[in-house]
């Protein structure tokens, strides 16, 4: 065993001191952490956008529910919940990277991290915050496809308005 | 080389960091011989618990400059210990199964017993037939001397886990190593 022992710390600087190791660089780590960050906000921001529009598309379709359900089936965007369950998987397996997420319930984290989306998603689709995104946001391209394919008109004049307005 | 041994880990680590890298050899030497003991505990097989213990002092190495010197060094490379034997463990299951539904006895005999050094030689012996999810914070805290903090630093548990882990644990070395 001693001999091994020996062995262990001769290997290691032999390695080092032949440069077969390298250090990796401070800058490497700093990259890590930002994309790790920005890959996590990227995700909350995609999730509650989505989670937005499912709000949204199942709203427009107004009073008598049963008997509109086959047009909601037919123009429902099932992309969104797919993809905002892949945001929320995402969010919670970066957030599972950080130093603190192992000393709080994990159960907790995830509850609180869906309940976070799914609030933020109700939040900005009452305050119409979806019909700026609309106009000017990173999600213009696909909210006006989503609209256009479904006959649904955005911002002023007829049709159905994706803001509070239109509940009135 | 006496003012370098009265550096601590983490200011070692620095000195590393910014060129030193012969002071590396004072960690390995500081950490060695009680790696290759924890690792052993995890793996049960000496060769392998050498290998795990030289590829992890490598990857420490290798990953120095992600390490947060405000942190302690000894949680972050018994964690890099802990990963590279559950790896080696998952490859030759050889983990032994988790009883869930265990009935417990009083954990008073076994806590007075474990407390006494001259049984460490048993208890070392009963590690092994223990699971390991439960062996492990107990060899942590008795043969490595660790704080409850540190075990749920290096195993990425809570305290209050590693707490009920190690009652647990109590318990079933009572059951299993008493009848020995």
């Amino acid at each position: 065993m001693s001999k091994e022992l020996k062995n262990i710390a001769d290997n290691i600087m032999d390695q080092i001191h032949e440069e077969k190791i390298k250090m990796r660089p401070k800058a490497y780590f700093i990259a890590g952490s930002i994309l790790t960050f920005v890959g996590l906000v990227s995700s909350v921001v995609v999730s509650v956008f989505l989670v937005g529009l499912i709000r949204f598309s199942l709203r427009t379709h107004g009073p008598m529910a049963s008997y509109r359900f086959d047009q909601i089936l037919s123009s429902f965007p099932w992309w969104a919940p797919v993809l905002a369950i892949v945001g929320l998987v995402v969010g919670i397996w970066l957030l599972r990277k950080y130093d603190f997420s192992f000393k709080v319930n994990f159960k907790i984290v995830i509850i609180g991290f869906i309940l976070a989306v799914i609030v933020g998603g109700w939040f900005i689709d009452s305050v119409g915050l979806n019909d700026v995104l609309i106009r000017r946001g990173p999600m213009q391209g696909m909210m006006r496809q989503y609209m256009q394919d479904n006959n649904i008109q955005g911002g002023q004049g007829g049709g159905q308005r994706w803001d509070k307005n239109f509940e009135k | 080389m006496s003012e370098t041994l009265k550096l601590t880990d983490e200011e070692i680590v620095e000195k590393v960091r910014s060129n030193d890298r012969d002071l590396y050899a004072v960690i390995i030497e500081r950490y060695k011989n009680k790696l290759l003991r924890y690792a052993a505990n995890l793996v049960y097989d000496n060769d392998k618990a050498s290998h795990i213990v030289q590829d992890s002092l490598v990857k420490a190495y290798i990953n120095l400059n992600g390490f947060n010197t405000k942190k302690k060094f000894s949680s972050w490379i018994y964690r890099i210990v802990h990963n590279e034997a559950m790896n080696a463990v998952k490859k030759s299951k050889k983990e032994v199964p988790i009883l869930d539904d265990f009935d417990f006895e009083s954990e008073q005999d076994i806590t007075k017993e474990f407390e006494q050094k001259e049984t460490a030689i048993h208890v070392e012996k009963c590690l092994k037939s223990i699971p390991l999810i439960y062996s492990e914070p107990l060899s942590l805290y008795y043969l490595d001397e660790k704080s409850y903090e540190e075990i749920s630093d290096i195993l990425r548990i809570p305290m209050g886990t590693v707490a009920i882990r190690m009652s647990r644990a109590k318990k079933l070395m009572k059951h299993i190593c008493q009848k020995n």
